[in-house]
């Protein structure tokens, strides 16, 4: 038997899985069920519990963090973390903690449109900060909270590479 | 004509390349440094290295892609939407080649790009445009004489760039306080996009709806209007979801928009496939808005209901046939088709987009599906280009099963590896205002504001749950620890393993 803990959608969950013949023995947070378990392709899993619902489910690893995936059951994404040190929330994935400082970093290769704060403003959270064009499209990336702008490290025109440091805020 | 270069890439190219082996046309692609692998690439018979990945180095050098044209013999040239399809100098250069452009003349390119101009050409044609100003407002035009034309125009009004599209140069104004601003903001926006600042102004109208004729015009004199496409869903002025026939077009008014559209493009010796695009008013008032001049991205809904190839056709009057299609089966649809445009973007972050490597893909199918997409299996979906990977089309009988076959075809869709707009569409389909075709083209805009960043699907407990055991079993195996998940070929003549076999049988 092996016991992990496993964060999915924000929330923690202790799970047991032991293998009995061809089926699993998953145990959550102390609710057992048995599931029969497929693989249908490099990224793809048939589940059947025990009392027949199926769930087909397809799995990609995060590029960055082995651990951490993003699974879709019945197409609904949800992002897990095995083992996870770190609470990864869904929504924000720029956010990384709930508190601490936040850097906001360029998603992709790109041009700086608009500048939308200036060090010292006071911004809230899901305020547009900078405007990045790229792939035809200008893009606004958000303040995850509520905080107040220590850095400022986009200048318009400019271009920046994926994973530049544009805003960090407090 | 026996070879034709499509000067394209993604969906629209692989379309084209399916219309060339239809009718037994060889086709050729051309590919910049990050498309090699690219399926239009894969399924050509001949492919040429362009440059570099950026559109600048690439599918949009005019000169390097008449040279392939020359080189690779090819008769004709398709354009496909987007990158050099409406530049009037590209479709020059192809004919002086002594080659074949696959659309319109240059000048009709020119007249009809030009939106000052193509409000002029409708005008002459008896078409009402939405009442705004005739001449394009130059750099040299100033803030107070701005000011007096606005005043005449009335408030609300859009500042619009004349050499516009896709919402870029465009701005709205509903105090004259900001319309120097305005102005100022769409002449830097159209100048830095299209390399042209001047601009025009519109009167806003009240939420209305966007309606367009798709026509084709041969060169014999013959031009086609086809049954209208309802293109109000839209984000940010760019659709995301089309359908045909709409449901706020009367009998009436569809006689009357597509006739207009009709006189537009003999009014202009038009040819080709072109799309004639009108707002509709809260009274049913129709205006003119503008006409692109080439194939557009939802073509397919008007394949779907006409059951005409329009790609087939586009080569066809390219090749000096004339148009013999029955103009009423052109107007009559049999059923209803939508389209929702499948972005590698994420809606729950605000739709930012979403590159990278798409790791498992399963397109739907079934009856009245239709996939038309450039993406496979393993391919990167690449930062330079826009990122729709596919255009799902639902075609059946009437419009509320056309959205229930949409919502099927939606859930059956996988992609992994990058998130999409499919939990967007998801949520969209199932929305009261869609169910009654109760929206306008700022319907979208406004709902999405007020569900202020509101995830599209929320998992339930239940589905976190099985994605928190999958993840562990799937990790298991790639770890090759002690508890392998089952392979297919692995299947014991148990119990268990045939019902489990019968299962994924079924899943087929």
């Amino acid at each position: 038997m092996q016991q992990f803990e496993v964060d999915a959608g924000g929330r923690t969950r202790k799970i047991s899985v032991a293998k009995t013949g061809d089926r699993f023995v998953v145990t959550v947070d102390g609710q057992t069920r048995t599931m029969d378990v497929m693989r249908s392709g490099a990224h793809t899993l048939s589940l059947v519990d025990d009392s027949g619902r199926g769930y087909e489910v397809v799995i990609a690893a995060d590029p960055g963090s082995p651990s951490r995936f993003t699974v879709r059951v019945d197409g609904a994404p949800v992002t897990v973390t095995v083992n996870g040190r770190r609470r990864w929330g869904r929504r924000d994935d720029h956010a990384a903690t709930a508190s601490g400082p936040q850097r906001v970093i360029a998603p992709m290769p790109g041009k700086i449109v608009r500048v939308l704060v200036k060090t010292g403003d006071a911004v809230h959270a899901r305020q547009p900060l900078v405007v990045v064009e790229a792939m035809k499209m200008e893009n606004e990336l958000r303040a995850a909270r509520d905080g107040t702008v220590a850095e400022v490290h986009a200048r318009e025109g400019q271009s920046v590479d994926a994973g530049a440091l544009l805003v960090l805020v407090q | 004509m026996r070879k034709i270069l499509i000067a394209n890439r993604g969906e629209i190219a692989v379309r084209v390349i399916r219309a060339c082996r239809e009718m037994g046309i060889s086709p050729v692609a051309i590919y910049s440094e990050c498309d090699r692998a690219a399926l239009h690439v894969r399924l050509a018979d001949e492919a040429y290295a362009i440059g570099p990945s950026a559109p600048r180095e690439s599918y949009l050098r005019i000169d390097r892609v008449v040279d392939v044209a020359k080189k690779c013999g090819a008769d004709a040239v398709h354009p496909g939407y987007g990158f050099l399809a409406e530049n009037e100098d590209f479709a020059a250069a192809v004919r002086d080649a002594g080659i074949t452009f696959i659309g319109p003349t240059p000048d009709a390119i020119e007249t009809m790009g030009s939106k000052t101009a193509a409000r002029v050409a409708a005008k002459r044609a008896g078409v009402p445009v939405v009442p705004g100003t005739e001449d394009p407002l130059g750099a040299e035009v100033g803030d107070a004489e701005i000011a007096r034309i606005a005043d005449g125009i009335g408030y609300p009004l859009l500042v619009k760039a004349v050499a516009g599209g896709g919402g870029k140069g465009m701005r709205t104004v509903s105090d004259p306080a900001e319309l120097a601003n305005a102005v100022r903001a769409a002449r830097s926006e159209a100048s830095s996009a299209f390399g042209d600042a001047a601009v025009y102004l519109e009167r806003k109208l009240t939420r209305p709806r966007h309606i367009e004729v798709q026509l084709l015009g041969d060169q014999h004199g013959t031009v086609i209007p086809f049954v209208e496409r309802e293109c109000s869903i839209q984000r940010r002025h760019q659709k995301v979801v089309e359908e045909t026939p709409s449901i706020a077009v009367s009998a009436k008014l569809r006689a009357d928009i597509t006739s207009a559209a009709a006189a537009v493009a003999k009014a202009v010796g038009y040819t080709n496939a072109g799309t004639i695009e009108c707002l509709v008013d809260e009274d049913g008032k129709f205006y003119f808005l503008e006409m692109n001049t080439r194939l557009q991205v939802e073509h397919p809904i008007t394949e779907m209901v006409t059951g005409i190839d329009l790609v087939r056709w586009q080569i066809r009057i390219a090749r000096g046939e004339r148009l013999t299609i029955d103009p009423a089966r052109a107007l009559t649809p049999g059923g209803h088709a939508i389209e929702c445009r499948i972005y590698a973007e994420d809606p729950d972050n605000n739709f930012l987009p979403s590159p990278g490597r798409i790791v498992a893909l399963r397109a739907p199918s079934g009856p009245g599906i239709r996939d038309d997409s450039g993406a496979t299996e393993g391919l990167d979906v690449p930062i330079f280009y826009d990122p729709m990977i596919s255009k799902l089309v639902a075609w059946a009988e009437d419009r509320p099963s056309a959205i229930a076959r949409m919502r099927r075809a939606l859930g059956e869709y996988q992609v992994a590896g990058i998130r999409t707009t499919l939990p967007f569409f998801k949520w969209l389909l199932a929305q009261a205002e869609f169910a009654n075709g109760q929206f306008h083209t700022t319907y979208l805009d406004e709902i999405l504001r007020s569900r202020n960043g509101q995830p599209f699907v929320e998992p339930s407990a239940e589905m976190e749950e099985i994605a928190a055991i999958a993840a562990i079993l799937h990790q298991s195996l790639t770890n090759k620890s002690d508890f392998p998940v089952r392979l297919n070929s692995q299947i014991k003549q148990s119990d268990s393993g045939w019902r489990a076999a019968a299962r994924t049988e079924g899943l087929r």
